[in-house]
C-alpha cells in the first residue's frame, strides 16, 4: 500500500476518528503506567469502596485504590494482550493458510480440511476450551484467544493465496525454480497483504472484547494484575453503589474496540473498491440545433463531434473519445479498427447510450433513424434503441444472465418492448435461435447460458438482436474470444443476418483482416479520433501513416519470413496524456512542426478521408513480399 | 541447445467419469535450434502440453525427454522456460523488473554480478537497463512481454516454451515482439515451442508446424509444407478460416458445408473413430462411403502417412484440390500442385525417416540447415 493511500485513508471521517482514537490509546498505553503506575497500586484504607468524589473521580475499589487511575493504567496491559493474541492468530493463520500452497496436493488438502473444521467451531467456545487447556491466567488467555482466532484467519489466507497462486507470475516463478518458501514470502504474501491487514486490524478489536470477556469470567487476567475486563468484573459487583466503577472500563473497551474496527474499515475503503468520481462536464458543448445536412435521409445513425469524457484525478478530464463524427447509412457495413485505448468500443457504447454512469457524453448531433437522441428522456431513448438497435459484445458469457434460461432472455426483449405474451415471445425466441443456426432450438431455448459453447452463445446473442427488427447492429469485437473456425461461422452468420434484415452493421475490431472481410467501409481510430476513413477496396492506397504501418506490422500468410516485420516505434498515448496536435506525430516518420496542430479529416481520394498533414500517395508496401517472389 | 521430445504424453484432468484427456498420447519433437509452431483451437491442449513440459501440470502417461534423458526432477525442468500469454499477469506487481529477472538466475551470485547480468538481459530484449528498478505497472504490454522474455532467458534455458506470447498485445507492438523473438532465436540458436492460435504468426517464426486437435497432434511437418500442402483436412479448415485482407466471406470454403458440425465436440465425449469426422469437409458426412472415419481411429497408424497426418484420407485430392488456391490468393502458382507432390515424395519420406518420436530431421542438425530445408520448398 502506498503512502498516499494511507494519507487519503486518514482524511476520510472514519479514518480520521479511528486514527485519533488509536493514537490517543497508544500514547496512554505508553505514558499512563509510567505516571500513574504507582498511584494506581496505592491502597487507601480510609477510603474503601467509595463513590465518586473530588479526590477520586470515579471512586475507589474494595482496597481503596483509585478506579480512574486503574482504568488508565490498564490500557497498556489490555491493549498489549489483545495485540499479542492477534499476532498469534495472524502468525498461526498465515502458516496454516500458506501450508496447502507449500505442501503437496494430498497433505495440503488435509490442512484445508482441518482448518475448515476449526472454522465451524464458534471462536468464543474455542477460546474457552483453550483457556482451560492452557491454564487460567493472562498467558493462557493470550494463547487461547490467539489460537481461537487462527482458523478464521487461516481460512482468509487460504482463499487469498488460492486466488493468487493461479496467476501466471507464480507459475513463472515456479518454472524459474524458485523455492516454495521464497514463493510464499516474495510472491504470495505481498500480493494478499491488503485484505490481511484489514482483517488483522478488525481482529485486534475482537480480541480486545474476547479478553474483557475472559477476564470478566475470571478465566483471564488474575490478581494482582488487572486489565479492563478484570476491572469491569470487579466494578460490576457494586454497580448499584458506584456505577462509574463498571462503566469506565466498559467504555474503555468499547472505545478501543471501535478504534480498531473503524481503522480496519478505513483501510478497507482505501484498498478496496473506490467509488467512481461523479462530476458534470462544465464545458459540455450545448447540443446545437443545426440545419439537416442534405443527403442524410438514408442515414441510420448520424453522430457529429461525439465526445466521451471521464473525470480524472484533480480537476481534469480524460477524453477517450475526442470528437468522432460518423454516419452509417441503411444496410451499410462499417468497420471501426483501432488498438486498445483508441476509443473504438467507447464510441459504440456512447452511440447505444450504454456508457458508464460517470462518463460525460456530448455531441453536436446524435441521431438514430432520423430521431435525435440528445435531450430526450431515458425512457424514450430506451424504447427507440430497444426495438431497433442490436448490440453484440465481445464476451458472450458475461452478456447473458447466467441464472436465466436462454429462451426466456430472448423472449424478454419482445415482452418488454412489444408487449407480446409469454408463449408468443418464447415461440419467436425459438424461431430466432433456429435462424442463427442453433441445432435443436426448442431444447436449447430451455438451457442456461453455461450449457452453450462460446460460439453458440454469440449466435444466441445475435439471435437476441433479431427479436425485434433492428435497423442497426453494433458488434463490438464479436469474434475476438472465439476460435478462427468458429469466428468464420459467426461472421458469416452476421453477414447473412445483415442481408436478410437489411440492417446496417457497425463491426468493431482490432483485426483489420476480420473487418476487411465483412465491411464496405473502414474507419481507423487512433487516440480517440478518426484518423482515416476509406472503402475496403482501397486499403492498398491508405493515406495516413498510422493506417499504413498497421497493415505492414501484421503478419499474414504471405509475409516474407526473412524480413523483420514493420513496426511502429513507441506506444499509443494514454488518454490522460495525449500530445497536442496530431496524436500520432511522436511515432510518425513524416512528422514535422506542422503536426503540432491537430489535422482535420480531409478528402484525400475518392470516398477516402484522412486526418493528416502529410497524406501518402504511393501504394502501401504490403505487397513487397510478393514482389520478391520469396513467398514462404 | 538440446532437443525436447514428448513421447506419448498424456495429461488427464479430473477423475472417474468426468475425466478428460486434455493431452492424449502426443508425440512431438522440438529439434535443437529450431522453432516448432504448435497451432490449434482453444481447448485443443496446446497450452497444457507446454505446462506439462515445465511441470506445472502432472502427466498421466508418457515421457518428456531433454536430449534423450527423461526429465524427472524439478532441477531438470529449469532447463525449460516458459513465457506466458498475458504480460499483465505474468509479472509480480510488487516486484521490480530487475528482481523478477534476477530471481530466475541460476546459482548464487553477488549483488553486483546479479545487477550486471540483469542489465545484460534487459539489453538483450531491447530495454533500457535503467528500467530494472521500475515496477511492472509503469510498463506497456509489449515492454512487459520483453521483461518476461528476459526472465525466461535468465535461467539459461535449453528450450523456451512460448505460450500465445503475442495474443494479448496490440497489433502495433505484436510485430516488434515477434521480430525480437525471431532475432533472439537466430542469434542465440534457441529451441522454441511456439504456441499460437494465429497461423500467420506461427508461420512467420516457425521452422516446423504441428497442428493439435482435441488433445492430439493431427499433423506435423516443415512449416512451408504444412501450409502449402496440408495433409489433414483440419489444417486445411484452419487455413481457410484464417481471416485475410482482401478475402470475402462469400468465397465459400469446403468447411462451410452446412451439414457439418459448426462447433468442436466436447472433450468429455470425443467422437468415435476420427475425432474430426463430424466437422470434416472430406469426411463421412460429405463423402458417404467413408464410414471408416467414424469407426477407426486414424491416430494409430499416423506415423506411416506424410506429415504423420491422423487422417485415413490424408493428402486426398479434396485436400490438395482446395489447397493451392487458398494459401495465397495472389501468387498461388508458386505453391500449387508442386507442393503436394513434394510433400508426398521427398518431404514425407524425410519426416517419417526420423522415426516415431522425432520430426523434422535428426537432433544434430543445426538451426541453419533446418531453416534451409524449409526454404527449399518449391519456388518455381
Amino acid at each position: 500500500m502506498r503512502l498516499e493511500h494511507w494519507r487519503s485513508a486518514m482524511r476520510s471521517p472514519v479514518g480520521a476518528v479511528a486514527a485519533t482514537l488509536l493514537a490517543a490509546f497508544a500514547v496512554l498505553a505508553v505514558i499512563a503506567p509510567m505516571i500513574w503506575g504507582d498511584a494506581a497500586e496505592e491502597t487507601e484504607p480510609a477510603a474503601l469502596s467509595q463513590g465518586s468524589s473530588s479526590e477520586h473521580l470515579l471512586g475507589t475499589d474494595a482496597l481503596g485504590r483509585d478506579i480512574a487511575l486503574r482504568v488508565l493504567v490498564a490500557t497498556r496491559f489490555s491493549l498489549g494482550l489483545a495485540l499479542m493474541a492477534t499476532s498469534i492468530s495472524v502468525v498461526i493463520g498465515i502458516i496454516l493458510g500458506v501450508l496447502p500452497a507449500v505442501l503437496g496436493r494430498r497433505t495440503g488438502r488435509l490442512v484445508v480440511a482441518v482448518v475448515n473444521l476449526a472454522v465451524a467451531f464458534p471462536a468464543l467456545l474455542l477460546a474457552l476450551v483453550f483457556a482451560v487447556v492452557f491454564g487460567i491466567g493472562s498467558h493462557g488467555a493470550v494463547l487461547a484467544i490467539g489460537a481461537a482466532g487462527a482458523p478464521s484467519f487461516a481460512r482468509l489466507v487460504q482463499t487469498n493465496v488460492a486466488s493468487v497462486a493461479g496467476r501466471d507470475y507464480v507459475s513463472a516463478a515456479r518454472v524459474a525454480g524458485v523455492s516454495r518458501l521464497r514463493l510464499v514470502v516474495r510472491h504470495l504474501l505481498p500480493n494478499i497483504g491488503e485484505p490481511l491487514v484489514v482483517n488483522a486490524t478488525v481482529m485486534a478489536g475482537t480480541a480486545l472484547l474476547a479478553f474483557a470477556g475472559l477476564s470478566f469470567l475470571g478465566l483471564g487476567v488474575q490478581p494482582p494484575s488487572y486489565d479492563w475486563g478484570r476491572l469491569l468484573g470487579e466494578g460490576l459487583d457494586r454497580i448499584y453503589l458506584n456505577p462509574a466503577a463498571a462503566l469506565a472500563p466498559g467504555v474503555a473497551v468499547v472505545l478501543a474496540g471501535l478504534a480498531f474496527t473503524l481503522m480496519g474499515e478505513a483501510i478497507a475503503q482505501v484498498v478496496g473498491i473506490r467509488t467512481g468520481m461523479f462530476r458534470t462536464l462544465d464545458a459540455a458543448p450545448v447540443p446545437v440545433a443545426r440545419a439537416e445536412s442534405a443527403g442524410d435521409d438514408d442515414a441510420v445513425l448520424v453522430a457529429e463531434d461525439l465526445r466521451v469524457a471521464f473525470p480524472a484525478a484533480g480537476d481534469g478530464w480524460t477524453r477517450p473519445v475526442d470528437g468522432v463524427s460518423l454516419t452509417v447509412r441503411r444496410g451499410e457495413t462499417v468497420g471501426i479498427v483501432g488498438e486498445s485505448g483508441s476509443g473504438k468500443s467507447l464510441t459504440a457504447l456512447a452511440l447505444a447510450r450504454l456508457t458508464p454512469e460517470n462518463a460525460a457524453v456530448s455531441a453536436t448531433r446524435l441521431e438514430f433513424a432520423g430521431e435525435p437522441l440528445l435531450g430526450r428522456s431515458d425512457a424514450e431513448v430506451g424504447r427507440l434503441l430497444g426495438t431497433s438497435l442490436a448490440m453484440v459484445f465481445q464476451d458472450p458469457m458475461t452478456s447473458f444472465n447466467p441464472s436465466m434460461r436462454v429462451g426466456a432472455q430472448l423472449a424478454e426483449v419482445t415482452r418488454t418492448h412489444e408487449g407480446h405474451s409469454r408463449e408468443e415471445a418464447l415461440e419467436r425466441a425459438v424461431d430466432r435461435l433456429r435462424k442463427v443456426h442453433i441445432p435443436v432450438p426448442e431444447r436449447r431455448a430451455r438451457q442456461y447460458p453455461h450449457e452453450f459453447s462460446g460460439g453458440m452463445r454469440q449466435r444466441a446473442m445475435i439471435g437476441m438482436g433479431l427479436m425485434s427488427t433492428p435497423s442497426l447492429i453494433i458488434a463490438d469485437e464479436p469474434t475476438t474470444a472465439l476460435d478462427v473456425t468458429v469466428q468464420r461461422q459467426v461472421l458469416r452468420l452476421l453477414r447473412d443476418v445483415q442481408r436478410d434484415s437489411g440492417a446496417a452493421v457497425v463491426l468493431i475490431s482490432h483485426d483489420i483482416a476480420v473487418v476487411s472481410q465483412m465491411c464496405q467501409r473502414i474507419v481507423v481510430m487512433y487516440a480517440g479520433r478518426i484518423v482515416e476513413e476509406l472503402p475496403v477496396d482501397q486499403l492498398a492506397s491508405a493515406a495516413h501513416p498510422y493506417t499504413r504501418t498497421l497493415f505492414g506490422s501484421v503478419p499474414d500468410m504471405t509475409t516474407d519470413r526473412e524480413r523483420p516485420l514493420a513496426t511502429i516505434p513507441g506506444r499509443p498515448p494514454d488518454p490522460g496524456a495525449r500530445p497536442g496536435g496530431c496524436a500520432f506525430a511522436p511515432r510518425c516518420t513524416f512528422a514535422d512542426e506542422r503536426c503540432a496542430e491537430a489535422p482535420e479529416l480531409a478528402v484525400v481520394g475518392a470516398r477516402q478521408r484522412a486526418a493528416c498533414w502529410h497524406p501518402r500517395q504511393e501504394p502501401v508496401p504490403v505487397t513487397a513480399a510478393a514482389e520478391t517472389g520469396d513467398r514462404i | 541447445m538440446r532437443e525436447l521430445v514428448f513421447r506419448d504424453v498424456t495429461v488427464r484432468f479430473g477423475s472417474g467419469h468426468g475425466a478428460i484427456n486434455a493431452v492424449d498420447g502426443v508425440d512431438l519433437a522440438v529439434p535443437a535450434g529450431t522453432v516448432v509452431g504448435l497451432v490449434g483451437e482453444s481447448g485443443s491442449g496446446k497450452s497444457t502440453l507446454a505446462k506439462a513440459a515445465v511441470g506445472l501440470v502432472p502427466t498421466a502417461g508418457g515421457e518428456i525427454l531433454l536430449d534423450d534423458v527423461v526429465m524427472r526432477r524439478a532441477r531438470d525442468r529449469r532447463r525449460l522456460q516458459m513465457v506466458f500469454q498475458d504480460p499483465y499477469s505474468s509479472l509480480d506487481p510488487r516486484m521490480t523488473v530487475g528482481d523478477s529477472i534476477a530471481e530466475a538466475l541460476p546459482g548464487r551470485r553477488g549483488r553486483a554480478a546479479r545487477r550486471s547480468e540483469v542489465a545484460r538481459l534487459l539489453e538483450l530484449v531491447d530495454l533500457d537497463p535503467a528500467r530494472a528498478t521500475e515496477l511492472p505497472s509503469g510498463l506497456s504490454g509489449g515492454q512487459r512481454q520483453r521483461v518476461a522474455l528476459a526472465r525466461a532467458l535468465a535461467a539459461d534455458p535449453e528450450v523456451i516454451l512460448a505460450d500465445e506470447v503475442t495474443s494479448a498485445l496490440d497489433v502495433s507492438v505484436q510485430g516488434a515482439v515477434l521480430n525480437l523473438i525471431r532475432d533472439l532465436q537466430r542469434r542465440l540458436g534457441l529451441s522454441i515451442l511456439f504456441i499460437s492460435h494465429n497461423l500467420a504468426v506461427v508461420r512467420y517464426v516457425s521452422d516446423l508446424i504441428a497442428v493439435m486437435y482435441l488433445g492430439r497432434i493431427v499433423e506435423v511437418g516443415p512449416a512451408a509444407d504444412v501450409l502449402s500442402a496440408p495433409q489433414h483436412p483440419y489444417t486445411r479448415t484452419l487455413l481457410d478460416a484464417a481471416p485475410r485482407l482482401g478475402a470475402s466471406l462469400d468465397d465459400a470454403v469446403p468447411a462451410d458445408n452446412e451439414i457439418l458440425d459448426e462447433e468442436p465436440p466436447s472433450p468429455h465425449d470425443p467422437p468415435p473413430g476420427c475425432r474430426f469426422h463430424r466437422r470434416c469437409p472430406i469426411g463421412p458426412l460429405v463423402v458417404t462411403d467413408r464410414t471408416i472415419c467414424a469407426e477407426q481411429d486414424p491416430h494409430i497408424d499416423a506415423v506411416s502417412r506424410p506429415h504423420r497426418a491422423a487422417c485415413h484420407f490424408a493428402g486426398g485430392e479434396h485436400v490438395n484440390g482446395a489447397g493451392g488456391e487458398h494459401v495465397d490468393g495472389a501468387g498461388g502458382e508458386h505453391v500449387d500442385g508442386a507442393g503436394g507432390e513434394h510433400v508426398d515424395g521427398a518431404g514425407g519420406g524425410r519426416v517419417n525417416g526420423a522415426g516415431g518420436g522425432r520430426v523434422g530431421g535428426a537432433g544434430s542438425e543445426d538451426a541453419s540447415s533446418a531453416g534451409n530445408q524449409v526454404r527449399e520448398v518449391p519456388t518455381r
